[in-house]
């Protein structure tokens, strides 16, 4: 038995078969339920989980077709238009759904129906029933108006008219009805009928290609869903090539025997096709995954998808049989590490027109650009004329500025003398400088008081080790904030 | 002493016997005066009357299978220079000399960069070492070093297994110029035998891998060079009218040679020329000998029917992308600010 707290009191949520053998019932106070059987065992709710559970469910309706919804918290919502010929027509998919679920210990009801209103009805309230097209009116009319999907206000002023069934509220003329009730009855009216179109918006995005293998005996070892991954990819290659595209998401689905979903999506920094790659990217994951991929009883369905892909640039071979491209090897390469490590193992610098040194660079995920084939640009009148003494720039870059304490400065705008930066001293032998570089006041923000005039200096220490300082903040400004030190880069 | 002179004549005869049964790896050895050769060795006189044999394996010796510094005393005490197709470690004593073995093992890259063009440099580092010495700075490093920021991949990796990992896959690739591995501390995973595989891969791939170890004491290592670095106050900047004072010139760093195959000890103050790439040799006395060549500092004219002739040293400014100095400007460039004006 499940409690949960509403209003004050805790009452009883769910319940079993047994404890509804004893006559409780939902909504009773669990102190009330307590005093007439007192041995009964009451476990908070927890909607979280109940969620969670849910949500795995509908990663495992993704068997039957892709378009899969969340219903409530207690429902699931398939658009199997098209799909049930796959499973043997419509009756066979509806009892392979629930048998399916029976095994794995849920207790489901089902319903198909030409309309998602008129399959959540026959789902709730007349259990495992299939409806055909133009039989929906039949199928609602004994029906109680709870099986109209209306809010629980309406549906009382209904029953105080005296309209108890939803063949009643068909019955009576519609205008009357839309000024008393308001237009969702009549919307939802008309969606149970199929007079109005109600699309069922799926979880997840429906993966353009997508080739799966149902297997009759389930499979658990990592090689055999390797090389399941390997013929997968085999069959989505002749789809990839005749749409000419290359892979650049893929998602592998395991389907495991008793209803758990693993999901395993990798990127490609470049369009692929070729079954041998994608196997061995597969290979790579799912050895980084090996620790978090329960195998259990065994997957019984294995999916390859393709969630994103693009354009193929077919590579020509010369008369040897040889492809040039160079440009391969470090795709892969990252792809293989990428698998394995995360997006953000293998990065690539990016430059941006930024006068701050942290911004003038971006650190991006590697992604193949396609090479520049023509020559450098030449300088025309819209470039930034080149400056022949380049500021000087750091080698290193620290990713936060760390705070040094800075005990006197000859000058007050100048260099320090000495400085303590990591609880070390060090004491300033040269010093080029300042370098004066303002806040991109374009980007800040009113009032931001960390975006404030940098001077940096260029400094040698008495070993010969030379770094980048910056003093932010101005002496004798308005603010009256005394200026503070910070070391930012390193040099060579 | 008379002990040290005879330990080492016998290190170099089991040199040379281990030279005759390994005979792989081309090498050469300065052998004492006097010892005795083995027929089946190649042998030539240098000109400072030193012995030295160059061994020949099967595999025939590479005409480049060094990198050449380009300091000629570094090349003789490291054989030829560094191995292009090895594993080389470069430490830093102290986490703060990150700067100057990172411009070490770059300047080291910008050379191999010279050769093999457009190829990309990979530099694998954990998480610790990017945050303790900071992450490599694009702009900087095509300010100093002339990689471009296409050139580029990083790879931060926060254990330092994956590390480890990485650069395994990485040394093998024979699409990168080099692979840069950096590691921080004495790392008990380090050992001889990851870097024996580290060493076996680039030496398949011929590629170099660098290994820098900052904060690291020297250990053993299948790496057949290590160099500890670290830096060098700078000289002030060269101007016309002398060295600016205060200022602080190009990078230099203090090599000193901990492991080679040649085992020569040695301490070299090399300086680092961004502008045409190449390391210099600072000897202590440059300043003086900037002082005894004087430069010419008029232009020459070269308009006119008889433009005079060219005297003999002409130096121009640096300048970034400038031919190396020496070089005259071909006439036509040197007019074309007397030429006539264009009005408007």
């Amino acid at each position: 038995m499940i409690s949960h707290r509403h209003g004050n009191a805790q009452r009883i949520s769910a319940l079993d078969e047994r404890a509804e053998a004893l006559h409780l019932k939902r909504d009773i106070g669990i102190a009330d339920a307590r005093a007439m059987h007192p041995s009964i065992d009451i476990v908070e709710a927890d909607p979280e989980a109940d969620r969670r559970l849910l949500e795995g469910l509908a990663d495992w309706c993704d068997r039957y077709t892709p378009l899969v919804a969340l219903d409530g918290a207690d429902g699931l919502f398939l658009d199997v238009t098209g799909c049930t010929h796959l499973f043997g027509g419509e009756r066979a998919m509806l009892d392979d759904i629930l048998s399916r679920f029976f095994h794995q210990g849920f207790d489901v009801r089902a319903g198909l129906a030409p309309t998602p209103g008129a399959a959540w009805a026959a789902a709730r309230f007349c259990g495992d029933r299939i409806v055909v097209s133009g039989e929906e009116e039949a199928l609602l009319a004994p029906l109680p108006l709870a099986a109209l999907r209306i809010a629980p206000e309406t549906r009382a002023s209904l029953e105080s008219v005296g309209l108890r069934t939803a063949g009643a509220v068909m019955a009576a003329p519609r205008a009357p009805l839309a000024r008393r009730f308001g237009a969702a009855l009549l919307l939802r009216l008309d969606q149970a009928l199929g007079r109005l179109d109600e699309a069922v918006s799926p979880r997840l995005p429906v993966a353009p290609l997508s080739v799966e293998r149902h297997l009759a005996e389930p499979v658990t070892l990592t090689e055999d869903i390797e090389r399941l991954v390997g013929l997968l990819a085999t069959t989505l290659k002749t789809d990839l090539e005749r749409r000419g595209e290359g892979a650049r998401t893929l998602a592998l689905l395991l389907f495991r025997v008793d209803g758990a979903v693993s999901r395993i999506a990798l990127g490609t920094s470049r369009p692929m096709r070729d079954p041998r790659l994608i196997q061995k990217l597969f290979h790579e994951r799912l050895a980084a995954l090996e620790q978090d991929i329960d195998a259990g009883y065994g997957f019984d369905l294995v999916r390859l998808s393709v969630l994103a892909a693009a354009a193929f640039d077919m590579a020509q071979a010369d008369l040897t049989g040889e492809v040039a491209d160079d440009g391969a090897d470090i795709a892969l390469f990252a792809d293989r590490i990428r698998a394995r490590l995360g997006e953000g193992a293998v990065l690539q610098p990016v430059t941006v027109e930024s006068h701050l040194p942290e911004r003038a660079v971006a650190i991006v995920p590697f992604t193949e650009t396609p090479r520049r084939v023509t020559p450098p640009k030449k300088p025309d009148r819209m470039q930034a004329p080149m400056t022949i003494f380049p500021p000087e720039r750091p080698i290193r870059l620290f990713r936060a500025p760390e705070p040094i304490e800075v005990p006197a400065t000859e000058m007050p705008e100048g260099p320090p003398l000495h400085f303590r930066w990591r609880r070390a001293l060090y004491r300033v032998t040269r010093a080029e400088g300042p370098e004066r570089i303002a806040a991109e006041w374009w980007r800040q923000a009113p009032g931001d008081a960390a975006a404030s005039t940098r001077d940096y200096f260029r400094i040698e220490d008495a070993d010969g080790r030379r770094y980048w300082l910056y003093r932010q903040g101005l002496y004798g400004g308005v603010s009256q904030i005394p200026p503070r030190w910070f070391m930012h880069g390193v040099f060579a | 002493m008379a002990m040290t002179a005879v330990a080492r004549e016998t290190v170099f005869a089991l040199r040379r016997q281990i030279a005759k049964i390994e005979g792989t790896l081309p090498e050469r050895l300065q052998a004492p005066a006097g010892a005795p050769l083995d027929a089946d060795v190649n042998a030539d006189i240098t000109s400072n009357a030193d012995l030295t044999i160059v061994r020949r394996g099967i595999a025939a010796a590479l005409p480049d299978a060094f990198l050449p510094i380009g300091i000629e005393r570094l090349d003789a005490a490291l054989s030829g220079g560094l191995p292009r197709a090895a594993l080389s470690e470069i430490h830093g004593l102290e986490t703060r000399n990150a700067g100057a073995v990172a411009g070490f093992a770059l300047s080291l890259t910008s050379l191999i960069l010279k050769k093999a063009h457009g190829l990309p440099v990979l530099w694998i580092g954990t998480t610790e070492i990017f945050r303790e010495a900071g992450f490599p700075y694009a702009r900087g490093l095509h300010a100093s070093f002339g990689i471009e920021p296409e050139q580029l991949l990083f790879s931060e990796a926060p254990r330092l297994v994956d590390a480890l990992w990485i650069a395994e896959e990485a040394a093998r690739m024979t699409a990168l110029a080099a692979v840069i591995l950096e590691i921080r501390g004495n790392p008990q995973r380090l050992d001889l035998t990851a870097t024996r595989r580290l060493h076996a891969r680039a030496q398949s791939a011929g590629r170099p891998v660098f290994l820098l170890r900052q904060a690291a004491g020297p250990e053993p290592t299948a790496a057949p060079v290590r160099l500890i670095v670290s830096s060098a106050p700078a000289v002030p900047r060269a101007t016309v009218a002398g060295p600016l004072a205060g200022s602080i010139g190009r990078p230099a760093f203090t090599i000193t040679i901990g492991k080679s195959r040649t085992a020569l000890p040695g301490q070299f103050t090399l300086e680092w020329n961004p502008d045409e790439r190449v390391f210099d040799e600072r000897t202590g006395d440059e300043r003086r000998q900037r002082a005894k060549n004087p430069v010419s500092v008029v232009s020459l004219s070269g308009s006119g029917k008889n433009p005079a002739a060219a005297s003999g040293a002409v130096l121009a400014f640096p300048a970034v992308g400038s031919p190396a100095p020496g070089d005259q400007p071909p006439p036509r460039e040197r007019t074309a600010h007397l030429g006539p004006r264009r009005a408007g």
